[in-house]
């Protein structure tokens, strides 16, 4: 009974006390990323479908970016996928229903970086919701076929998993809209289904090709007795297995195509020990083996598209390394010339309008190509961010550079802000190939260093981008030399270090190299046999060079110790420059990583040289798990880091330089944060890709900003993460709180200038005023929330409306007084209306008003001298704009004065009998209005006449003042001196012409017996 | 005991979580808070007055809406009067800060894409009376906040998203697709600051859409709308 009482407390204690408010992205609301793209050098493209009833409309899928949206046939895309995994394998619209849209992740392109899927997505209406249908464990999807003959019956081509064998694979079919699923074709857990089509004209003749292929972390295979070509006659109840004139041996992946205009015809490319096409002109019961060039048979497990023109049967495509076609049927294919600009090469996905068939559009490494003419020339598509970054680098220039190496695409930099924002011709291709890391020399400003894969590194001079290379070469005393696909190439403070199986450091840029360890992989020779990989088809590129060093980290404390991660599974730790070297992976496993697992990161703190945190990846040997481990003893010890909310292999862990508590975590399914020492974590949204592929994170060593690398999303920016390191989950607990501004430059912002966007991708630029910034734990629906600026007397000087959102909100002031009232009644607008004079220097106070509650924040705004523009040129700036801005507002008052006093007549006018007091009444009238027509713009008709009054004049010479930090000129000042004496003029005008009229009205109206006022 | 273990049981019901909702419940919880069906379905005009801010510059907005029938947006910068009337089979515009001298007609389509306005009661009162279908989306993320998210097609053919608070059951978002001159656009609108004015009707006095906040100021409802101000007079 005792424990049961006991028992109850704890479980009230957990149900019923006031729930804590959990730290999560929700908190943070307002703060979002600057997605910098670009869309210079684009990135994978895996699928792409098109709306056969409106073919401006698309959907691209991506290798890690997601899925995108055009309806305007390329002009601008949309991500439609943020919230879900984004590596897509296929896509696939229901043409008879366009707003329904099936989406399969996983890409299905077996290289050795491929990312994995989480199953199959469906949205009924052109995108805008997504609903998870199934197939969760599938982890890779080639291709969605739906049948829309009576229905809607789907075909989905599932290779499966690629690191491990798996009961997942093979060929599925629903015919309920995906909520059910029967497995159609299965040969075994190594073998899935690559390619399947159907005779359009009658579905139930459906034909498929299995596969089957395995990567480990030091071999590829494709190709075994599973593979196979299958036709069913039947809708995928039975299948019969077609050999008639395929060859002999094993297969390979198989591409497939059929020809909706004649679909008798197949085409096939057949991966076999010797690699062919092959067509069937009898339904695919017999096949015939064609010559074909080089770019038609390379490749298969790469390249597995082939694609018929749907109204000209004898037009045939193959997209490979380039684009070929073939006008007689594939017995021979040509290759597409290169007029009107180079195309990316590596081409995986090809959509043909099948109304207008020389419109087309390809998807490569590099992005998206449209072609009008039969793909004889291609525009690229320059709007498209989903470059696939390794790593991403910055140095301390001001503003400062960002630095990374991308999947088939080289490595590049730009400037992290600059007038009018980052935008595609920011970036500068520093080096070719593949791109990895991409490193600023940490003492040089005119060195970067970058490498293509397999450790070809060179030192790039960022004067002229001159390249050298200084790849470390192998001494006599040296085995082979094994570098990665993806070698680290790491400056320290001084030095330049490299990782092959050993470590090499350069004092001197990389022009020498000393080795300073011994072997510090496993150096198995049972995963050394790289010259073998590829299966039927030999492939190797490096992709799978093993036992190699992946992660080199210097200590913040100490040049001498240095930290190296190896891919299969090593942590070494020097404390003496590489004399001696600790290998500390039994203490990892102790912790509960595998042992063999890869060492993805390693980073030493900068607040505890004993505090050293790790990611480790497994992937390759099929286990998905988040591994992050942490030593407090230098690595000796160590222990996993966790949490519910984390998904995907890990990439990369950080410490803030700032707080010690406040951690971000990188994996290929998503950026995590922790705000309390690792404890809780929560994934980041706002404006970030929940399920971005997040392979490097770096956080700026002076600015506040925040940089991440995805591969497939390109480079995100946190331009200020100071609340990430001041929000605390006490502060959370509060209803609504103010944060505390010190001191606010009065800044008119940092950049001008004036040229139209171009097209492509713009990141625009960080925040360059302080906005007021506040939490409010809940969204506030039934209240009032406002923002207010007061002096230091508590005089209101501003409002700006107020956002509501929960967790944090930004409100921008633009650090001036409410704009000038003008005179109203013109025919124009004046723009003078709209603006307003900076306040000075001193104390302001932000309220904020949420429901009942009021809160206050004293701040001080301060000047700093700029060029040309000291304390001095500020007041006098001020003090002429308050000038001009009374002239508005004196001039205001009299126009509407003289407004009323015309309104007055004109509405009593037709009341007034005698002709005598008619004449009075139009006669003062007509004195006010050729007044009134001196004041302000009266007459104009069109946006560009340009009628002068005095209120326009006044407005111009106060533009000019107001505007911009500057001194007010000579010509301000004098127009001040001269306009003041025209409003002055102008009031007394009036007064004048009153005085002298308003008696004979007041007279006139008394005598007709009309009531008026006879206020002044 | 025995009692005890009954409690705990209650408990840990507690802790299972809300059960799944469906379509018509979110709406009749959103209905009621907006007043009742009854409350909804009285309306026969309104009359909204507010302001939009521009860092300071206040620009005086009022509304006037006869139900089934009429809308009318009047707003003022600088003494220049712009308005738009929206009716069942035409529309104008008159714009003279773009040079506009005269009254001009809406095109059809933007016509067709306001005509779910007029329905002063809202789209989700006998939703299937009018033709419309709802499909409940299960929830979707508002700036941190998880709300309802119903997909209501109108019987022209019209899609909008309601995104409905959990707490409150007030609606957080709308947002229509619509078609643009031949794109695709989503014209969301935020609503917030729900009061109660005259006569117990709810109403959001915060309005946020692409242009920036309206905020409103006086809202009477049933009371007395001239139909002239429907006539594209100057």
């Amino acid at each position: 009974m005792k424990n049961l009482c006991l028992f109850l407390l704890l479980f009230l204690q957990v149900y019923i006390l006031p729930a804590q408010v959990k730290i999560n992205a929700s908190v943070f609301g307002g703060i979002e990323p600057r997605a910098l793209g670009p869309g210079t050098m684009s990135g994978r493209i895996t699928a792409i479908d098109g709306n056969a009833s409106d073919s401006k409309t698309l959907y691209i899928g991506t290798a890690g970016g997601g899925v995108w949206k055009t309806t305007n046939a390329g002009a601008s895309f949309t991500s439609v996928f943020d919230k879900y995994c984004q590596s897509i394998g296929a896509v696939a619209i229901n043409q008879k229903k366009p707003e329904v849209v099936y989406v399969g992740t996983g890409e299905s392109n077996m290289r050795n970086t491929v990312s994995i899927g989480n199953g199959i997505y469906k949205s009924s209406d052109a995108g805008a919701n997504w609903v998870k249908m199934g197939l969760d464990s599938t982890e890779h999807i080639s291709k969605i076929l739906i049948d829309t003959t009576s229905g809607e019956k789907i075909y989905v081509a599932v290779p499966g998993p690629l690191w491990s064998d798996s009961p997942h694979r093979g060929l599925y079919k629903s015919e309920d809209g995906g909520k059910t699923w029967n497995k159609i074709l299965y040969i075994n857990e190594r073998t899935g289904v690559a390619d399947v089509c159907f005779n359009p004209q009658n579905p139930q003749i459906l034909y498929a090709t299995t596969w089957e292929f395995r990567r480990t972390p030091y071999s590829f295979n494709s190709g075994g007795k599973g593979s196979g070509l299958y036709k069913s006659t039947d809708g995928g109840k039975n299948w019969k297995k077609i050999t008639a004139g395929l060859p002999q041996s094993d297969y390979g992946r198989i591409a497939l195509s059929i020809s909706a205009s004649a679909p008798h015809q197949l085409i096939a490319i057949v991966e076999a020990e010797s690699t062919g096409l092959y067509i069937s002109r009898d339904g695919g019961e017999h096949w015939k083996s064609q010559s074909a060039t080089m770019n038609v048979t390379a490749r298969p497990f790469y390249f597995s598209t082939i694609v018929i023109d749907p109204k000209d049967s004898n037009r045939v495509y193959r997209p490979a390394f380039t684009l070929s076609y073939s006008d007689d049927g594939g017995y021979s294919f040509n290759e597409v010339s290169g007029d009107g600009g180079w195309v990316h090469s590596d081409h995986h996905a090809l959509w043909i309008d099948p109304n207008h068939t020389n419109h087309m559009y390809l998807g490569t490494d590099g992005g998206v190509y449209i072609s009008n003419d039969r793909g004889a020339t291609f525009t690229f598509c320059a709007n498209l961010p989903v470059g696939q970054f390794y790593h991403v680098a910055v140095d301390k220039a001001e503003p400062y550079n960002i630095y990374g190496g991308l999947q088939d695409n080289g490595s590049w930099m730009a400037p992290s802000e600059k007038p009018g924002g980052i935008s595609n011709g920011d970036w500068k291709g520093v080096y070719w190939g593949d791109g990895f890391w991409t490193e600023p020399d940490n003492s040089d400003k005119n060195v970067c260093y970058a490498e293509y894969q397999g450790g070809n590194a060179a030192r790039i001079d960022l004067r002229n981008l001159k390249s050298y290379s200084i790849q470390p070469q192998k001494s006599s005393k040296e085995d082979k030399l094994r570098w990665h696909w993806n070698t680290p190439l790491v400056p320290g403070k001084k030095n330049l270090y490299m990782g092959s199986q050993y470590l090499f450091q350069s004092t001197d840029q990389g022009r020498n190299w000393t080795r300073i360890s011994p072997d510090l992989t496993t150096n198995d020779p049972a995963k050394q046999k790289q010259e073998e990989s590829g299966g039927l088809s030999a492939d190797n590129t490096s992709a799978e060079n093993h036992c190699t060093i992946f992660t080199i980290t210097e200590s913040p404390f100490d040049d001498k110790t240095i930290y190296v991660g190896t891919d299969d599974g090593n942590l070494q730790i020097t404390t003496n420059g590489g004399q001696s070297w600790k290998n500390v992976s039994k203490a990892i496993a102790q912790a509960g990583v595998p042992a063999q697992t890869w060492i993805s990161s390693i980073f030493a703190s900068s607040h505890d040289p004993q505090l050293i945190f790790a990611t480790l990846d497994n992937h390759m040997y099929g286990d998905h798990q988040t591994y992050v481990v942490v030593s407090r003893d230098g690595g000796t010890s160590w222990k996993r880091i966790t949490s519910p909310e984390f998904t995907g292999y890990a990439h990369k862990i950080v410490q803030d330089r700032i707080n010690p508590s406040l951690y971000f975590l990188g994996t290929e399914m998503g950026l995590f944060v922790s705000i309390d020492g690792g404890e809780n974590w929560f994934r980041m949204k706002n404006g970030f890709p929940e399920y971005a592929l997040v392979r490097d994170i770096r956080i700026h060593p002076v600015t506040d900003a925040l940089i991440i690398a995805t591969h497939g999303r390109g480079i995100y920016v946190y331009d200020d993460i100071r609340l990430f390191r001041s929000l605390t989950p006490e502060l959370a607990k509060q209803e609504v709180f103010l944060f505390h501004q010190k001191e606010i430059p009065l800044t008119d912002g940092k950049y001008g200038g004036a040229s139209p966007f171009s097209g492509g991708w713009n990141a625009g630029n960080p925040e360059s005023m302080i906005p007021i910034q506040y939490y409010l734990k809940e969204r506030i629906l039934d209240g009032e929330v406002k923002v207010e600026i007061l002096d230091s007397t508590g005089h209101l000087i501003q409002n700006i409306p107020a956002s509501k959102r929960k967790g944090i909100n930004k409100v921008f002031w633009n650090y001036r007084i409410k704009p000038p009232k003008v005179a109203e009644g013109g025919t124009k607008l004046d723009f003078g209306g709209f603006t307003a004079p900076e306040v000075l220097p001193g104390i302001y106070i932000a309220k904020l008003t949420v429901r009942n509650k009021i809160v206050y924040d004293t701040f001080k705004m301060v000047h700093k001298d700029e060029d040309h523009y000291t304390m001095d040129d500020r007041l006098l700036q001020h003090e002429v704009s308050m000038r001009f801005y009374n002239m508005h507002e004196s001039l205001a008052k009299c126009v509407d004065n003289l407004n009323a006093e015309q309104e007055l007549i004109k509405k009593n006018k037709e009341k007034i009998k005698s002709k005598k007091n008619l004449a009075i009444a139009n006669q003062y009238y007509n004195e006010l209005e050729n007044l009134r027509t001196t004041l302000l713009a009266s007459k104009q008709k069109s946006i560009f006449a340009d009628e002068k009054k005095l209120r326009e004049q006044i407005s111009e010479a106060y533009g000019t003042c107001v505007s911009g930090h500057q001194r007010p000129s000579n010509t301000v000042i004098a127009s001040a001196d001269d306009l003041s004496k025209k409003v002055e003029d102008a009031v007394q005008q009036y007064q004048q012409i009153r005085n002298t009229n308003r008696p004979k009205l007041e007279k006139a109206f008394a005598a007709e017996k009309i009531e008026i006022s006879t206020k002044p | 005991m025995k009692k005890l273990f009954s409690l705990l049981l209650t408990f840990s019901f507690l802790g299972m979580g809300v059960h799944a909702q469906t379509a018509d419940e979110i709406i009749t919880k959103n209905i009621q808070a907006m007043g009742g069906v009854d409350k909804l379905k009285s309306i026969q005009s309104v009359v909204m007055e507010g302001k939009i801010n521009a860092q300071g510059m206040e620009i005086p907005i009022s509304m006037s809406m006869v139900k089934n029938t009429a809308m009318r947006t009047d707003f003022s910068v600088m003494g220049m009067n712009a308005w738009m009337i929206m009716r069942k089979d035409s529309g104008w515009t008159f714009m003279p800060f773009q040079g506009q001298t005269k009254p001009e007609a809406v095109p059809a389509d933007m016509l067709k894409e306001t005509q779910d306005q007029l329905d002063l009661e809202g789209e989700l009162v006998d939703y299937k009376e009018k033709g419309s279908t709802v499909e409940y989306l299960g929830m979707d993320d508002v700036e941190g906040t998880d709300c309802h998210k119903l997909k209501l097609i109108t019987k022209a053919g019209n899609v909008h998203y309601y995104l409905i608070d959990p707490k409150t059951f007030y609606t957080v978002r709308r947002i229509a697709k619509q078609n643009a001159g031949g794109k695709e656009v989503e014209v969301q609108v935020d609503m917030g600051n729900y009061k109660e004015v005259e006569g117990g009707f709810i109403f959001p006095f915060t309005v946020t859409s692409m242009g920036g906040p309206v905020e409103m100021t006086k809202i009477v409802v049933n009371g007395t709308v001239d139909s002239a101000k429907f006539s594209p007079g100057m």
